[in-house]
């Protein structure tokens, strides 16, 4: 296998964007490129992950892409894996690059659903779910996490205000960050007074739903250091399913498709949670946040809601969870946002996070997943 | 019929059509076609009278299309009563946690545009 790094990233802001699908799409990619100090023509292919093109009257938006770019006869993809697909399309196309396909690919993410509106987009990410189980029976997104807190709540010595912890350190970390959609701090008075969406969880406990586009730059290491400039190794991958329905777990505080993937990316690494200095994880949810960090092994299951009470995730603690944000303040633009991961990554260690940075950070691992976490992706990266 | 609307009908009259595998024994709820133990793909279809305690719930009050007029409502996951089964399903009138503890006795009542309705017993 070819050694794969990551040359290039950039990202549009995230949050409510005017610009259209097709615009932002483009907007991220020549942001990627231009950090990479490539020229179109030097990319092969296209990796675009998008899960509601339909919103914004643009499917199949990997040709659309490529023409903008002056490169129309090179092949495109689109990938959707609900809100992991990010991550997916990543790994797709470093699998591609491992293989020896190709010597340079552009990956980017992208959706544009705010404009539909909260009730529609909350009905549009329902189907995301195990429909005829759940969204048919009514559970939206923040319903099946609020299922999931129901249950942790019930297992382990957790409160709700644990929960409300999580959100007030990501929100500190989205604060230090110019691309993040709620770059606002806020206190664990305001999450627990903020309205209920579906109990246990309450509005600031949910990620917005955000527009916005991500990008990166995978290459072969020859290419790397042909082109001279700052890139990053990928050093682990792994993917991994759970079942569809939350019903169907054999824990339902455990997501098995994080473990899964996981194990996969530490194994290939060479590595245990131990040696990760910072970690961008998939908090689509408070809740989502300390079950990742559980089944990602920085913590015991039921360990997780302890380790944030006692302040080790954030900034420059024991392990830096989300510096970016994380989807809870930087913002979910579902189909970008494990992208979008990856160039908080990039820019963490190429020195570029200004003062988000992660002191002395050499690893820094990516989680995100579709759904529930009924897929998932994660990739561990490392300085060069 | 399709497993589906199998699984319509007999919510209807309040049971839960299952499929236990006829290798390994390994129970399924009947939208499985292969078994989750040893791959076998033979079932008998074994039909559960719907009877559980309510495993996690939430109550939701910012519904999806179709369920504002239904808000506060819960979505539940049930584990079945004597089996290593969930089901998950709709809940009518549930406005606080006190409304519904975790532990709490339910039962499949019938099938709508709601999907699996599930009240407390």
């Amino acid at each position: 296998m070819e050694k794969v790094c990551v040359l290039g990233a950039g990202s549009t802001k995230y949050g409510k964007l005017a610009d259209s699908i097709a615009d932002i799409t483009t907007q991220a990619s020549v942001s990627a490129i231009e950090s990479a100090g490539i020229e179109p023509k030097d990319i092969k292919a296209s990796y675009i992950s998008n899960v509601f093109g339909v919103a914004d009257k643009q499917v199949h938006i990997g040709p659309v892409l490529m023409s903008r770019l002056g490169i129309p006869d090179k092949p495109s993809l689109t990938i959707e894996s609900a809100c992991g697909s990010g991550s997916v399309s990543f790994r797709e196309a470093y699998a591609n690059i491992a293989a020896g396909f190709y010597d340079c690919l552009i990956a980017t993410g992208v959706e544009k659903v705010t404009h539909t509106g909260t009730e529609w987009t909350t009905t549009y990410f329902a189907y995301c779910s195990d429909f005829f189980y759940e969204g048919q029976a009514g559970a939206s997104f923040p319903g099946l996490f609020a299922s999931m807190a129901r249950a942790y709540l019930t297992e382990f010595d957790a409160t709700e205000e644990d929960f409300a912890k999580v959100a007030v350190k990501n929100h500190d970390n989205g604060v230090l960050n110019p691309k993040a959609h709620m770059q606002k701090k806020i206190t664990i008075e305001d999450v627990m007074n903020s309205p209920v969406v579906a109990s246990p969880l309450k509005l600031y406990d949910c990620c917005p739903f955000s527009d916005g586009a991500s990008s990166v730059i995978l290459c072969s290491e020859d290419f790397a250091k042909a082109n001279g400039g700052d890139y990053i190794e990928v050093i682990g991958s792994g993917r991994g399913g759970s079942p569809a329905a939350l019903q169907g777990r054999e824990h339902l505080t455990t997501i098995p498709s994080t473990k899964i993937a996981s194990e996969q990316a530490y194994k290939m690494a060479g590595i245990t949670a131990k040696d990760i200095d910072f970690a961008e994880v998939h908090d689509c949810f408070t809740i989502a946040e300390v079950v990742d960090t559980e089944d990602l092994g920085f913590f015991e299951k039921g360990k997780g809601v302890q380790a944030v009470r006692e302040d080790r995730t954030k900034l420059n603690s024991d392990i830096s969870i989300n510096p970016s944000g994380g989807l809870k303040s930087k913002g979910h633009p579902i189909g970008a946002t494990g992208i979008g991961q990856v160039v908080e990554v990039f820019d963490q260690l190429t020195g570029k996070a200004g003062e988000r940075t992660v002191r002395d950070a050499k690893i820094g691992l990516t989680h995100n997943f579709g759904a529930t976490g009924a897929s998932c992706a994660v990739h561990i990266f490392q300085s060069v | 019929m399709s497993v589906e609307e199998q699984v319509k009908e007999n919510a209807k009259q309040g049971k839960l059509l299952t499929h236990k595998c006829t290798n390994c024994g390994y129970l399924h709820l009947s939208t499985a076609y292969y078994c989750l133990k040893c791959g076998s793909k033979g079932f008998e279809d074994v039909f559960l009278d719907g009877t559980g305690t309510i495993a996690t719930y939430t109550i939701i009050t910012v519904a999806p299309a179709g369920f504002e007029k239904y808000t506060p409502y819960a979505f539940v996951v049930m584990l079945l009563d004597n089996v290593n089964l969930r089901i998950s399903g709709f809940m009518a009138n549930i406005s606080t946690p006190a409304d519904l503890p975790v532990g709490a006795k339910a039962k499949i009542t019938g099938f709508d545009e709601r999907g699996i309705i599930i009240e407390r017993q």
